[in-house]
């Protein structure tokens, strides 16, 4: 199986398009506050 | 994990997929060791290794019911057992069952004698009552489980110095089949461990979710957001490069490659970058775990799990990483219950790995109808989320829900037949365990990283892995498995 050419993949940049800020963002945010809730459940139930 | 793999040059289309062989060979594992609670002993011919100075003595069959086999007979009949069934494997995923049984036997016997060689007294023995019983005045204390280690080494010198050797073994070179069917192996197993702390189990358990956020949604855009913008990569590299390191490595590159319809050279690329990076992993983070959080055993295994990239190298990990922690309790007087480490590990991996196939659809869904709407090209399809479905997790949920039925079933007097034949059973997924650690030393070969290109990629992969990834992983295993102890040995 050839490789792909690595200078073409790491060549001229691609714009970040709105759609993929969007999927950074959402991701994050979301991972974030779950993460919150989570440690927030993990102190009210503490592992025994 | 989904279902894809790395690539093994087939000779035929595959007639299964490799998950469904594992789950056929785990499940039939399973269902042969539960025979001994019926009074037949199905399992007993299989090779066991104990930790030696007098060589001739190490080996020896799982039960006393085979006695006419003695050591070398039932590494003989192991061998033998599982060439043949493995090859029959080979042939049902389309490789040559004659290529595949003779490469296999070469794996087989390079493994087997690392593990032998790690059981050697002076590598294995760990308390000073140990040393005492040996007769050996020093040892490294590595359990015999730094079988593990040497297994890996072992690999790894064949890839990187014989690579025309590795070359010839690379039809039975499959860690990914390999620790598929010892996993499905591993959920008995962790059913009877955990069954006597259900308590403690279902709160680790559900401390395991954490993981799947972590990978997902903090991960995973961190690193898209650092190969788009600090390394300039196109979005074909960057998603599978994302996955690769958050997600869980090979399988996830590879999936995630599939669902925004990258050229299929690309996650092989990016896979043979994490199986090196996982060596590495494999070899220095739990020496880590060993030196500063000996204190805390499940925050070391749960690191082990979301710091660690693919389940064959995360497994690897947490078994070595329990045997050092370990060690280093017992030298210390403190001799915690065996398989809680890697139980919370396995846990942590199979959680991360359940979602891959939501998030392929997910990108699926963003690049072809955002970022890429070709005319004409096919859409992201919800079906994708269960053909993306690591199916083999289904085989390790059946085993662990059977086995914990059984041991919640039974009374005092059984669960005692039923422990041991699960040990049994968990004597071929230390066997399993050894064949994967092998065959990922086999796979890293060192000189990819000095090819051409391969610099930035590889310059990326490690700011993200040990840059953030590794450190963010300890800090969230920290959170919630902190002061929590596997019990003690009885």
């Amino acid at each position: 199986m050839p490789k792909p050419d690595l200078r073409e993949a790491t060549g001229a940049p691609e714009p970040l398009l709105p759609i993929e800020k969007k999927l950074i963002g959402w991701s994050l945010g979301a991972g974030l506050a779950l993460l919150a809730l989570l440690v927030i459940i993990n102190r009210f139930i503490p592992l025994n | 994990m989904s279902e894809a793999t790395i690539p093994v040059q087939a000779a035929a289309p595959p007639r299964l997929s490799e998950d469904l062989v594992a789950v056929g060979l785990g499940l039939g594992v399973f269902v042969l060791a539960l025979l001994s609670l019926l009074g037949a002993d199905a399992l007993g011919w299989l090779v066991t290794t104990s930790v030696w100075t007098d060589p001739s003595t190490s080996l020896a069959p799982a039960s006393k019911a085979y006695p006419s086999l003695g050591g070398v007979g039932s590494l003989v009949v192991t061998y033998l057992v599982l060439t043949a069934v493995l090859s029959a494997s080979a042939y049902l995923l389309g490789d040559d069952i004659r290529r595949f049984a003779i490469a296999f036997s070469a794996v087989f016997a390079i493994a087997y004698a690392s593990w032998f060689v790690g059981s050697w007294a002076h590598l294995a023995a760990v308390t000073p009552a140990d040393q005492a019983k040996f007769g050996v005045s020093w040892s490294l204390k590595l359990t015999n489980e730094g079988g593990f280690i040497v297994a890996l080494l072992a690999g790894l010198v064949i890839a990187n110095l014989l690579p025309a050797f590795a070359d010839r073994l690379k039809s039975a070179v499959r860690p990914e089949l390999y620790i598929k069917i010892a996993i499905v192996i591993l959920g008995a197993f962790i059913a009877v461990t955990m069954a006597s702390k259900l308590t403690l189990a279902s709160s680790l358990m559900l401390r395991g979710l954490a993981a799947i956020v972590e990978a997902y949604l903090i991960y995973w855009p961190i690193v898209y957001l650092i190969a788009r913008k600090g390394f300039g990569f196109s979005r074909e590299l960057s998603a599978p490069l994302a996955s690769g390191v958050s997600i869980c490595g090979v399988a996830a590159a590879i999936a995630t490659g599939g669902a925004i319809r990258a050229r299929p050279q690309v996650p092989v690329l990016v896979s043979s970058l994490v199986v090196v990076f996982a060596v590495i992993e494999v070899l220095i983070l739990p020496v880590i775990a060993q030196t500063f959080m000996s204190q805390e055993p499940l925050v070391a295994a749960a690191w082990m799990g979301l710091a660690v990239k693919t389940d064959g190298a995360a497994l690897a990990a947490g078994g070595i990483a329990q045997s050092l922690v370990q060690a280093k309790a017992a030298a210390e007087g403190i001799a915690y219950q065996p398989g809680w480490m890697l139980a919370v590990t396995a846990t942590v991996k199979v959680f991360i790995d359940v979602f891959i196939g939501v998030w392929a659809f997910i990108l699926a869904y963003i690049w072809t109808n955002h970022i890429n709407p070709r005319v004409g090209a096919p859409k992201a399809r919800l079906v994708e989320i269960w053909e993306r479905f690591p199916k083999f997790i289904l085989g390790f949920a059946a085993t662990f829900l059977l086995a914990l039925a059984l041991a919640l079933g039974t009374t005092a007097g059984s669960s005692g037949k039923l422990a041991a034949a699960i040990g049994e059973a968990n004597v071929l997924r230390v066997i399993f365990f050894v064949l994967t650690f092998f065959s990922i030393g086999v796979m890293s070969n060192f000189r990819q990283l000095w090819q051409d290109g391969f610099g930035k990629l590889a310059a990326l992969y490690m700011v993200s892995l040990f840059g953030f990834v590794v450190w963010v992983g300890f800090v969230i295993s920290w959170l919630f498995f902190a002061g929590v102890k596997p019990p003690l040995a009885s």
